[in-house]
């Protein structure tokens, strides 16, 4: 434990570290651009110098590169360090565009404000810039060499982090080129995080080009409801249009990074087809004439086919918050069913595990990165779950020993990740990978379970999927005590699905419509196959996407999108998190009048402003039928995550 | 000899007062007669263009930022050849307090302050001015700038071809 002095402030800190992080372990900021917490040092731009006042080393050094040693006296106003990095941001300037203002990194740039900071405003080199040619890195990702500073944090990332093996660095000197050999797609579904990790504005989100700045946007701590592994996210928002998905960082579940699924799928959220007001049988109608009509046939249905012929139905995408109050709802109104799956399959699969997961050891991300053993057992991560196949890779890169043990569905996993890699890009943009691109990680493929040598392992990590989980899988937990299971569900919230249908004794949709008494169906935020709504005379959807469901539905009541309301949700591993509203629901600026300028009417609620979080429906259902007024949804068993604050790690729900 | 200064005092006094009296007045009866305001008065907010006719103005959205009353808004595009350009630019003269700080903020010399003070409307809707009625044909006060002749992004003129600026560089060769 190395003790030295910062800036006169006495720091201990472990051994390894660099003098940089000790200084941040006290709020002390050193400007850097190679150097990242993910990725460690480089040593390549110069601009963290410090002074060594006194101690092992003496002078100017460049302290990412310096491991804390005892008795180090460090200086980080020392004139001669000023003057060092002064002059290494003006250097790095010399060639660096005059292009702020058309740039989309202003207003959050590391160099642009580093360059502020170090006081460099007129230029004084009279001489030429260096110019690059651009190349097309696909839709998602644009280009502009002319900005670089050669920190080497892209390639880093791409090809270290990541494993992607089409873009690196080329050149010497000050020609050094970051790129692929030849103009195409980043093949990499990761590649995104190059938009985060560039100090610059060399790679900007394509998707958001040219539509707002930092200092506008409307952000909000909020969670990926892409996967079931909850990855952390700010979402970006402008005049109610999502416009770019950034990871936020959580050490336990995704680190720094988010998986290209994530980041370019705000398609959804800004889709024009998007149901923004209610309808009865197809005509347009306020909140509360829908809400009146919706109470009216659910007398009307019971009534008619007598109590217990209303299915209640969730899904595993509906927040905890809509979830919790679905019970309550099918209390008052007697339905006959409560369900949280469509169907039996996925229920029958998933509950047992849920059970298993609450009484053994569930796995994080960070867990998995910092194992020595995983067990890979029918599933592909990088197909269902991309973060964990990430996760995967760089406990391998630390020496973790990979199996894969392919059974069920997932037969020959040798060829398994080279072709989610492929599908992944096909998915993304349509375009085939020019090559065979490397895998995350090299894995040892054995028959079975039992051949993989978990009783030498000090934290193995045992990763399934819900759709395809081994046998004997409780067993397995029992026998080897220190063995934890990262479980892929097929959507963000299976998790309380589960653990409420559990509760609740829910079953599943497929097996109440079988039963023949269900004659309404109220689906809340759940795409049902129209096959089980043959013959249900009655459906009502509270959906904020124009599904089949909502499509098929007699009463719409438009909900709001994960991105426009406060709500929890529950990862793979059960934990907790709260994600935050990030703007206002609403038909965005951009939908009004494509051709001008937004239209001069003062309003107090934009147009398609309407629709409530899908609780507050719930809530408002539950208060017309049985006359009782919520105004927290979550109560019981969940009042604890009313505190929860959406910037912490999450709470894990066994704590609970 | 108190009562002197005291009768100083009222003579100086009404000797001024006589003086006003046969001066030329100050007031002009405005509006029949007008002032001519000096150049760099600050009132009306313009968009000018570059002296080769496109608009300067790249919606890089400091202005707005600058604002301390929040009256400019607008929504960046992106044209075919990549220049940036306001899709939409509204200055709410209703809001405006002619500070001059969107002028100072604007690095392409695209927001000018003009001399006309005379925006008054019936409607205060009328004084939401949009892109249309903001944008002249002219460069206003700086004639000679043309922003993306400087940028290096290659809008204007090819890449490596701008002001200061060196021949792309070929990474597939190895010499210097």
């Amino acid at each position: 434990m190395p003790k030295l002095i910062i800036d006169n402030i006495p720091v201990e800190v472990a051994d390894g570290v660099t003098v940089l992080e000790a200084a941040q372990s006290v709020d002390i900021p050193i400007p850097h651009f190679c150097w990242h917490p993910a990725l460690g040092k480089a040593g390549a731009c110069r601009v963290c110098a410090v002074k060594m006042v006194d101690g092992p080393v003496k002078g100017i050094q460049m302290s990412c590169m310096l491991p804390a040693q005892d008795g180090m006296v460090v200086s980080t106003t020392d004139p001669e360090a000023v003057a060092m990095r002064r002059n290494v941001i003006e250097w790095l300037m010399i060639n660096h565009p005059h292009d702020c203002p058309v740039c989309d990194e202003g207003g959050e740039c590391q160099l642009q404000d580093y360059t502020i900071a170090g006081g460099h405003g007129i230029r004084r080199y009279s001489g030429t810039k260096r110019t690059h040619i651009n190349q097309d890195l696909g839709p998602y990702i644009e280009h502009e060499m002319n900005r670089c500073i050669q920190c080497y944090r892209c390639v880093r990332f791409y090809q270290e982090y990541a494993g992607g093996t089409d873009f690196g660095v080329m050149g010497s000197a000050g020609r050094v080129y970051y790129g692929r050999f030849e103009d195409g797609q980043l093949e990499s579904p990761f590649s995104g995080n190059l938009v985060d990790i560039c100090p610059t504005g060399v790679f900007t989100d394509k998707t958001a080009r040219f539509k707002a700045r930092y200092w506008d946007y409307d952000m909000a701590p909020s969670v990926c409801p892409g996967c079931s592994l909850g990855c952390n996210t700010t979402p970006v928002a402008r005049y109610r249009e999502l416009l770019k998905m950034t990871a936020r960082r959580n050490e336990a579940v995704n680190g720094w990074f988010i998986c290209d699924r994530s980041r370019f799928a705000n398609d959804a959220v800004n889709d024009p087809q998007r149901p923004r007001t209610p309808l009865i049988d197809g005509r347009e109608a306020s909140r509360d004439e829908a809400l009146e009509a919706l109470l009216l046939r659910i007398a009307q249905i019971e009534e008619l086919y007598g109590s217990g012929s209303i299915a209640v139905v969730g899904s595993s995408r509906l927040a905890l918050e809509g979830a919790a109050l679905l019970p309550r709802l099918a209390e008052c109104c007697s339905a006959g069913a409560l369900c949280y799956f469509t169907s039996q399959e996925e229920s029958d699969r998933t509950l047992p595990l849920i059970e298993l997961l609450s009484s053994g050891k569930p796995a994080s991300q960070r867990d998995v990165r910092e194992s020595d053993c995983i067990v890979v057992c029918g599933c592909d991560p990088l197909q269902k779950a991309p973060m964990l196949a990430l996760a995967v890779r760089q406990a391998w890169r630390n020496g973790a020993a990979v199996y894969v043990v392919p059974f069920g569905s997932a037969q020959g996993t040798e060829g398994v990740q080279k072709s989610t890699i492929l599908q992944m890009n096909r998915w993304l943009s349509g375009v085939e990978a020019s090559q065979e691109p490397k895998r995350l990680y090299d894995a040892i493929s054995v028959h079975s379970l039992d051949a993989v040598p978990l009783a030498d392992a000090k934290q193995p990590v045992l990763i399934c999927s819900a759709t395809n989980a081994p046998d004997r899988l409780a067993e397995t937990l029992e026998q080897q005590s220190n063995l934890k299971l990262a479980v892929i569900f097929p959507a963000a919230n299976s998790y309380v699905a589960a653990q409420l249908a559990g509760a609740h004794g829910a079953v599943s949709l497929e097996h109440a419509v079988a039963t023949g008494k269900i004659k309404g169906i109220i689906a809340v935020e759940a795409d049902i196959p129209p096959q089980l709504l043959e013959g249900i005379p009655f459906v009502a959807a509270l959906d904020w996407r124009m599904t089949e469901t909502v499509q098929a539905a007699q009463i719409v009541l438009p909900t709001t999108a994960w991105v426009e309301m406060d709500g929890t949700c529950i990862n793979n591993e059960g934990r907790a998190q709260r994600f935050k509203k990030v703007m206002n629901p609403g038909v965005p600026v951009r939908g009004l009048d494509p051709a001008g300028h937004p239209p001069h009417i003062h309003r107090t609620i934009p147009p398609g402003g309407e629709p409530q979080p899908a609780w507050q429906t719930v809530a408002a259902l539950i208060e017309g039928l049985c006359g009782e007024q919520i105004t927290e949804p979550l109560s019981g068993k969940w009042e604890r995550l009313q505190e929860l604050a959406a910037e912490s790690e999450g709470v894990m729900i066994n704590d609970l | 000899m108190k009562i002197l200064s005291d009768i100083a005092a009222l003579l100086t006094g009404m000797w001024i007062t006589w003086k006003h009296i046969f001066r030329r007045p100050v007031t002009i009866q405005y509006p029949e007669e007008k002032r001519t305001p000096y150049p760099r008065y600050r009132a009306r907010i313009v968009l000018t263009r570059d002296p080769d006719g496109g608009e300067r103005c790249v919606a890089c959205q400091l202005c707005s930022a600058a604002c301390p009353v929040d009256c400019i808004s607008m929504q960046p595009g992106e044209e075919a050849d990549g220049r940036r350009y306001a899709e939409w630019f509204r200055i709410n003269f209703a809001r405006c307090i002619f500070c001059g700080l969107c002028a100072e903020a604007c690095p392409t010399l695209a927001i000018q302050m003009t001399p006309d003070f005379e925006i008054c409307k019936r409607d205060i809707m009328d004084l939401v001015y949009e892109k249309e009625d903001l944008l002249i044909d002219g460069c206003g006060k700086s004639p000679e700038y043309n922003f993306y002749r400087h940028a290096g992004i290659g809008v204007t003129q090819q890449r490596g071809e701008g002001i200061e600026e060196k021949r792309p560089v070929d990474v597939r060769s190895l010499l210097p």
